[in-house]
């Protein structure tokens, strides 16, 4: 009950701003395909690189579509409107409250990667993109909105949001697999860096593509990550002091 | 009945409640009083859960609260001090959301919020955003808000700041109807003769701990029935009496600058906060 309680909010929050959403949502991911991709006309590993690039870019988007989707509402929430006080109060379970807001987060996330197959299917890549791509990109929108959600409890300022997405979200949409393989990293750096959820996503999103199968370890990765943060943000509902 | 016992909260070094002890029994009208920074709003929001207590617990009908207790949670609404809502909502889906947290049926929100809007004369504006409201204006639709799921009990942080003085009148009698159904309300309020004219017993808090706690009236009895200000060089000074007489007596003895009145509990108030204060 208190999940569709929060989806109703997130559907109330995506009706009224569809346009700004869907908008923002299209900007950084376009420009990167029209300057990377189109702009600057190159290869990798023998194919146009706009094959290695969309699905990175489908991937970088869900991460970014979930984690504003809940960071920048739930730290205004908090800190700004104090609207957080009246779910504090009601009777819905928090863990429902969190759980809907995974859940929305990673709708957002997977709102945003499907728009970039929208807008790259006129493009003939030969591409794959099925099922279990979209469940990949609901993972990863899962992963990214309870990281999101532990960020926003932290948050001790309004400003912290946008200063978290400098942090966290561009150093990772830079060297997580998106714009090139992470196996041209120095090792060392290269395994720290395919720890990194986004940089499995993007993997098993691109082997999907090419008509591979995803590893395993992908799906290991974002479940430890969705587990790790997931909990951390049911604990500082219930136990954190001064939320 | 909501019982508070040793309810202590620290901000680092700074303790905000001092180990407050108090019950407030069911369907009382009960005031919670202090300058400042006295720690009301900090009670109010454990109480709330949104703060988790350092020290001491509280309870209602002796079972403890704490941010699980969705059944204990369910007898509570409040309307805070801050205009705690959605800024990019409208008042009908600020309605909604709160009938949805408390698990209402669709269309006892809809009925309900059309019968409160339409009392606190927000009817016409119903699809307007919150952003988009005047102060008293908010102040209503958190009341609003709050009665929609008909608590059992009301917690009330300063709820008629930013009103103007008719509107003020109007949330007092809607707080003594709901009163009357038996809804156990627990008020903070800078307007002292809000507390003298609505509470069944007041608290007054000081630093975060008890200093008073009694009816108004017997408050008033202990400080003196009758006051006599004087205005002398260093300002305006009143003297309290409990004999009328006394008070007349000394009155004709003060000369022109002094007159008589009944004590309020402002006087209370005043005379306890500005005697920790100094």
């Amino acid at each position: 009950m208190g999940i569709i309680t929060v989806l109703w909010e997130k559907w109330v929050e995506f009706r009224r701003d569809f346009y700004k959403i869907t908008v923002s949502a299209m900007i950084s991911p376009l420009m990167y395909l029209v300057i990377f991709g189109m702009g600057i006309q190159t290869t990798s590993h023998g194919e146009p690189y706009l094959h290695f690039l969309i699905p990175g870019i489908v991937a970088m988007a869900t991460m970014t579509g979930s984690f504003s989707a809940i960071c920048q509402n739930m730290s205004v929430q908090r800190l700004y409107e104090k609207a957080l006080d009246q779910v504090m109060v009601s009777p819905t379970p928090l863990w429902q409250f969190i759980l809907g807001q995974i859940i929305g987060g990673s709708l957002r996330g997977l709102y945003a990667g499907c728009i970039i197959l929208f807008l790259t299917w006129p493009i003939r890549t030969d591409l794959i993109f099925n099922g279990l791509s979209l469940f990949i990109m609901f993972l990863n929108g899962t992963v990214f909105s309870t990281i999101a959600l532990v960020l926003s409890f932290l948050a001790k300022s309004y400003s912290d949001a946008p200063r978290f997405t400098s942090f966290i979200i561009t150093p990772m949409s830079f060297l997580c697999n998106t714009f090139f393989s992470t196996d041209q990293i120095p090792a060392g750096f290269r395994q720290l860096i395919s720890l990194l959820p986004l940089s499995q996503t993007s993997a098993m999103i691109r082997a999907i593509a090419n008509e591979e199968a995803p590893g395993i370890f992908g799906f290991l990765v974002l479940g430890a990550y969705l587990v790790v943060f997931g909990s951390i943000s049911v604990i500082f509902i219930y136990k954190k002091k001064n939320l | 009945m909501i019982e508070i016992k040793n309810l202590t909260k620290r901000f680092g070094d700074f303790t905000a409640v001092d180990h407050l002890s108090l019950t407030i029994n069911t369907g009382e009208f009960f005031g919670l009083l202090g300058p400042n920074g006295a720690g009301k709003t900090t009670t109010i929001s454990m109480m709330s859960t949104v703060l988790l207590p350092s020290e001491g617990e509280i309870r209602i009908d002796g079972q403890l609260l704490d941010r699980k207790a969705s059944s204990q949670k369910r007898k509570l609404s409040v309307i805070t001090q801050e205009y705690s809502m959605r800024q990019d909502m409208t008042i009908d889906e600020v309605m909604e959301y709160q009938g949805r947290l408390y698990h209402l049926p669709q269309k006892t929100i809809a009925e309900k919020s059309d019968e409160l809007l339409e009392f606190v004369g927000l009817k016409e504006y119903h699809r307007r955003t919150v952003r988009h409201l005047s102060g008293g204006m908010k102040r209503k639709v958190m009341i609003c808000r709050a009665l929609l799921i008909e608590p059992e009990i009301l917690l009330l942080d300063e709820p008629t700041a930013g009103m103007d003085a008719l509107s003020r009148r109007q949330m007092w009698n809607l707080l003594r109807q709901v009163n009357g159904r038996d809804m156990t309300i627990i008020l903070t309020t800078h307007y002292i003769e809000e507390a003298q004219a609505l509470c069944d017993r007041v608290a007054l808090i000081n630093r975060g701990s008890l200093q008073k706690l009694d009816t108004p009236l017997n408050l008033i009895d202990e400080l003196g029935a009758y006051a006599v200000d004087e205005t002398t060089e260093d300002g305006l000074k009143s003297r309290f009496f409990s004999d009328r007489d006394e008070a007349i007596s000394y009155l004709s003895q003060a000369g022109a600058m002094a007159s008589f009145r009944a004590t309020t509990l402002e006087d209370v108030f005043v005379e306890c906060a500005g005697r920790k204060i100094s």
